[in-house]
Order: structure tokens, then C-alpha cells, then sequence
């Protein structure tokens, strides 16, 4: 059992410490967790933190004078006078956990305590959803502006100077660059608090340098946030030098872990897997075309903008011979343009499976998805692994596996939808528009199976 | 540092006094001796309006009336005894052995304030009660709540 105490009495000399000490003499005989806030004539000491108070089963208010109260809303709560705490502090604890919850009726507090418990179980769940969301505005506004810079033209981004270029950098490599640092530092955020913020940062930037991808990012975050959690929990410094625990003890210590074991731990595989991935990709180029387009897709969908999905589509390029249509590069296109399109649709069908904000950001999933910009997908796959990740795979790998079965071709490396209407770009246009629809719906079907309504 | 507040003056092994408003003046008498007060009647008053307000007898055979008060010159503690044990309307009922008079100035420095508290605390552990009635010197005192 974990409790939090707040002790007060008007002369705030004795009896606030008296009481406080009673508590933690009892508490450490039965075997509970407390903390106690007390606010003497020194002022509040050891005062409990939102979250001190979020983790506790119940409070116990023992004073005789005034208490800021609204803070412990819908915490099982008891009021009693501060000698109660000196005489009888064992039976406080009992009155306590069995105490109705402050500021609330009962059957808000019924609800309460049923939303406890689910949100409880999804203490990982939440912290991904922090940092989704912090993350979407980035991919929307990065991903729209890199669609924009397309209108000019496939490539004109390529010409220096110009607005597409401009659009080019705010959207990719500006936005787009900030997207999985986001991602990792609210992720730490939601963990750590402040203290995360900044290793989860740093280490979703190593991610993103080292092209580990958002999941790269997703580890980095967790990571980030337990490890500054843990150095602000555990590392005790004498209360002179208390002061430098959140301006360099935390942050240096924790961004120094983060940054090693992202570098040598998480990043030496990703190099590795880059390399693994290209050599069997060529070593496959010889069999099946369907098997082929099939594995392509699974791997464009696998991480978006991670290594599996850049080895995929820097396989596709290599393919690309100036002036013809390849088949490969056909396959790859389809497969990262399915996934956002997938998801889009699902939002737009299954309304109900989604959040108010992943419904904003399917709207703009629609438009990168058209762009081949597979990242508008990430924010429902870093906040769903398990159900949008294998989902969206089957998707691409329907479309990778169809684009090849019907030997439709590409002759340039990107531009989604836009270069479907430039003439000799695409060979067996009708058919290309079927692998992606196809895909696009299995997607949403998949969708549709593995995601709950949201309660 | 406890001695700051609490010299070998403040103390009284054994009080003369056996009710509860004499066990106060005693007390009070001591420390305005050692000039720890520049009005006596105030901080009195002080004290005693605290004990009106709720008996700073908290049981366990301790006590610790205190005031606030501009009458106290500079923050200070004595520490007084009775083997015999006064009625001090405790919260348990039981006679007093063990009191703490803390004199506390309006503007008292946080320092002073700690000390005090960290005094308050001690006294919730039966160890330290058993020991202080157990006493017999000034050093043997400073020992156990230092």
C-alpha cells in the first residue's frame, strides 16, 4: 500500500512533526509506503509532488490547519486533527484506504476506480500516446509541405533556390528531422517528467542519425525516460547541492547512457541490417517476381523510414535504368504508398476505433499517403505497434505482391500519385491503381479485425 | 545544532511543581532567568493559549508546550522532568514524565524552526523517551536528541 500524509497545526512547531514522525514510525511497521508533506512554520517541507499523489492508493490529511486540498480530487482521502495522527496512526491508515474519494460523489468515485484500473494497465500505452501526439502536428505539417513541393514537380526540389526546394527542406529535413526526436523526448517525457525530456530527445535524434527509424525512436524514448527516472529516484545528493540534481547531475548523466547504448547498442545492428537486407534482396531478384514483390512490401511497411524499409527502397532505385520502367521500383513505390492510405481509410470506416486527434491526422494521412510519404503512418503505428504494424505489412505486401504479378512499371523513384498522370512514367497504369487499392483495403480490413473500439 | 537552543541551564531534572498551570510557570521561570524573554506575560500567554486551543500532552508520558510569541528574545527549549509524573490532561490519559517547552520569536530564522522540529520528531520513538527519563547528566541529554 502506498500512502501520502500532510501534516499541519497552527503554531506549526511541533505537532506537524510530531504527527508526521508518528505516521512513518507506523508506516514503516506495517510495512507501507508514505510520504509526508508537512507544513510547519518553516513552510511545506517534503511537499508531495503530482505525482507522489497520483501513486497513491490514499491520503491522509492530519491538521488543524488550512490545507490546499484540490489536489488530492478523486484520491480516497481522510480529514482528521493532527493529535489523531500522534495517538493513533495505525488505525488512520486503516480508515484511510477504506476512506470514500475526495471531491467526488460515489458513483463518480465507482467510475473513477474503473478507469483507474484500465488506465493503470496501460501505463506503457500512455506514455506511446504522449509522445504521439506530441509527434503528429510534425509529421502533418512536415509530410504536407514535402506533398506541396510535388505539385512543382517530382524532382524540381532538386533545383536550389527555388519554392520547392524551400518546401523540401521545412517539410523533410526540417519537420520530418524533429518528428522521432519528439517522439522519443515525450515519450521520456511522459516517464520522467522534465528530466526526460532532454536524454529522450538526444537519444531520438542518435535514432534518426543512425537511421534506427521510429522504432529506434520508441526505444530511445523508454529508455531515456526509465533512465532519468531512475538517476532522479535513486541518486542522492546532500541537500547543499540538491539544486544541480535538475540542471546537470540528471541531464548529463542520463543523455551520456542514452547517447552510448543508442550508438553501440541499438545503432551497430541497424548498419548491419542495412547491409543483410540489400545483399538478400539482390540474392532474390532472380526467383519469384510475386514472392519478391511480396517481401518488398513487408519491408516497406516494417518500419517506415527505418533501415528495413530503406534497404527496400534503395534496392528499388537501383533497379531504375534511365529511360525504362522497373518493375522492382513499381513494387516498392505501391508498398510505401499503401500504408497511410490504408490507415486513412480505416479512420474514415471504423471511426470508432480512433482518437479524436488520430482522426485529425488520418485526414492527412490521405494526402501523404497520394505523395508516397509512408512516414504519415508512423503516429498510428508508434502508438499501436503491435495491431498497425502487421497490419499495414499485409497491406503492402498485397500491393508489392500484385504490382509484380501484373508487371506494372515505374521509371522514376518517387512522386506517388503525381507521376501516375505523366505519360511513359507507369506501364500498366489501371492495374498499378488495382495492387494499391487492393492493398489499401486489406489494410483497413486488417484495421478493422486487430483494433478495439476505443471505450 | 540542538545546543544552540538548549544549554545546561534550560534544564530541570526534577520539577517542584505538580499541576499542570505550575509545571508551565516553572518552566517559563527558567528560561526568563536566562534571559531568553523580554516579556514574560506574553509568551505565558502564548503558551498557555495553545494549551486552551489543544493540551500539548500528547501521551506517552510527554509534553511539549510551546509558543510563538514577540515576548521570546531568541529561540530556546527546556527540557524539565518529573519522576513522579504530572497531570497535564494528556491525550492517553496518563500522567506527564517528559516536558519540552519551546520558545519561538515571531521572526524566528528557518534554522531555529528545523532544529525544532527535528526535536518534536525524535520525541515519537520509544527509545528516545526511555532514554531521556533515564538521564542523568545534561551531556547524556544532548546525546540522545542530538
Amino acid at each position: 500500500m502506498k500512502f501520502v500524509a500532510v501534516t499541519a497545526c497552527p503554531t506549526g512547531i511541533a505537532h506537524t512533526y510530531m504527527a508526521a514522525e508518528a505516521l512513518k514510525i507506523k508506516a514503516e511497521e506495517l510495512g507501507y509506503d508514505l510520504k509526508v508533506e508537512t507544513r510547519g512554520s518553516v513552510g511545506a517541507e517534503d511537499e508531495l509532488t503530482p505525482e507522489d499523489i497520483a501513486g497513491a492508493d490514499a491520503v491522509i490529511v492530519a491538521a488543524d490547519a488550512q490545507v490546499p486540498m484540490d489536489r488530492f480530487n478523486g484520491k480516497k482521502l481522510i480529514e482528521v486533527p493532527v493529535a489523531d495522527a500522534i495517538k493513533d496512526p495505525e488505525s488512520l491508515f486503516k480508515k484511510a484506504s477504506a476512506a470514500p474519494v475526495y471531491g467526488k460523489s460515489l458513483q463518480d468515485s465507482v467510475d473513477e476506480i474503473k478507469s483507474e484500473r484500465s488506465s493503470e494497465r496501460k501505463g506503457v500505452y500512455k506514455h506511446l500516446m504522449t509522445g504521439v501526439s506530441f509527434m503528429i502536428p510534425f509529421v502533418v505539417a512536415g509530410g504536407l509541405l514535402i506533398a506541396f513541393s510535388f505539385i512543382f514537380g517530382i524532382e524540381a526540389f532538386k533545383e536550389e533556390g527555388t519554392l520547392a526546394a524551400a518546401l523540401m527542406t521545412i517539410g523533410g529535413g526540417s519537420a520530418f528531422a524533429l518528428m522521432i526526436p519528439i517522439l522519443s523526448g515525450y515519450i521520456a517525457f511522459s516517464i520522467a517528467d522534465r528530466p526526460g525530456l532532454v536524454p529522450g530527445m538526444v537519444g531520438g535524434m542518435l535514432a534518426a542519425s543512425a537511421n534506427s527509424g521510429f522504432l529506434g525512436g520508441i526505444i530511445a524514448g523508454f529508455l531515456a525516460g526509465y533512465v532519468a527516472k531512475a538517476i532522479r529516484d535513486n541518486v542522492k545528493l546532500p541537500k547543499s547541492m540538491a539544486g544541480l540534481m535538475p540542471v546537470l547531475v540528471i541531464p548529463v548523466f542520463s543523455t551520456l547512457i542514452v547517447g552510448l547504448v543508442m550508438i553501440y547498442v541499438v545503432g551497430k545492428p541497424v548498419g548491419a541490417i542495412n547491409t543483410s537486407m540489400n545483399e538478400f534482396l539482390k540474392s532474390m531478384s532472380g526467383t519469384n517476381s510475386i514472392i519478391l514483390g511480396l517481401l518488398l512490401g513487408l519491408m516497406m511497411a516494417f518500419d517506415m523510414g527505418g533501415p528495413i524499409n530503406k534497404a527496400a527502397y534503395a534496392f528499388g532505385v537501383s533497379t531504375l535504368v534511365a529511360g525504362a520502367t522497373s518493375p522492382i521500383m513499381a513494387a516498392v513505390m505501391a508498398a510505401g504508398m499503401t500504408p497511410p492510405l490504408g490507415i486513412a481509410l480505416a479512420t474514415t470506416l471504423f471511426s470508432k476505433k480512433f482518437t479524436a486527434q488520430e482522426h485529425e491526422a488520418g485526414k492527412a494521412a490521405w494526402a501523404m499517403g497520394i505523395s508516397f510519404i509512408t512516414e504519415g503512418a508512423i503516429p498510428f503505428a508508434a502508438a499501436d505497434p503491435l495491431r498497425v504494424i502487421p497490419s499495414i505489412m499485409v497491406g503492402s505486401a498485397v500491393t508489392g505482391a500484385l504490382s509484380m504479378l501484373f508487371n506494372c512499371g515505374l521509371a522514376v523513384p518517387h512522386g506517388g500519385i503525381f507521376v501516375l498522370f505523366i505519360p511513359n512514367a507507369v506501364s500498366n497504369l489501371a492495374m498499378y491503381i488495382v495492387s494499391i487499392a487492393a492493398g489499401v483495403g486489406a489494410t483497413a480490413a486488417m484495421l478493422f479485425v486487430t483494433k478495439k473500439d476505443i471505450a | 545544532m540542538i545546543t544552540s537552543v538548549f544549554t545546561e541551564e534550560l534544564m530541570i531534572k526534577e520539577l517542584k511543581a505538580s499541576s499542570k498551570a505550575d509545571v508551565i510557570k516553572e518552566m517559563v521561570e527558567v528560561l526568563n532567568a536566562n534571559g531568553k524573554l523580554s516579556d514574560k506575560e506574553a509568551y505565558l500567554n502564548a503558551v498557555v493559549k495553545r494549551e486552551e486551543e489543544f493540551s500539548t500532552g500528547i501521551g506517552m508520558g510527554v509534553a511539549i508546550p510551546h509558543g510563538k510569541s514577540s515576548g521570546v528574545k531568541e529561540p530556546a527549549v527546556v527540557f524539565a522532568r518529573s519522576q513522579a509524573g504530572v497531570d497535564y490532561e494528556s491525550m492517553d490519559g496518563a500522567p506527564a514524565h517528559l516536558f519540552f517547552m519551546i520558545a519561538v520569536p515571531d521572526a524566528a530564522n528557518d534554522e531555529h524552526l528545523k532544529i525544532l522540529s527535528s526535536l518534536s520528531r525524535k520525541l515519537m520513538h520509544a527509545n528516545v523517551r526511555e532514554a531521556l527519563m533515564a538521564a542523568t547528566t545534561y551531556d547524556e541529554v544532548i546525546e540522545i536528541i542530538k
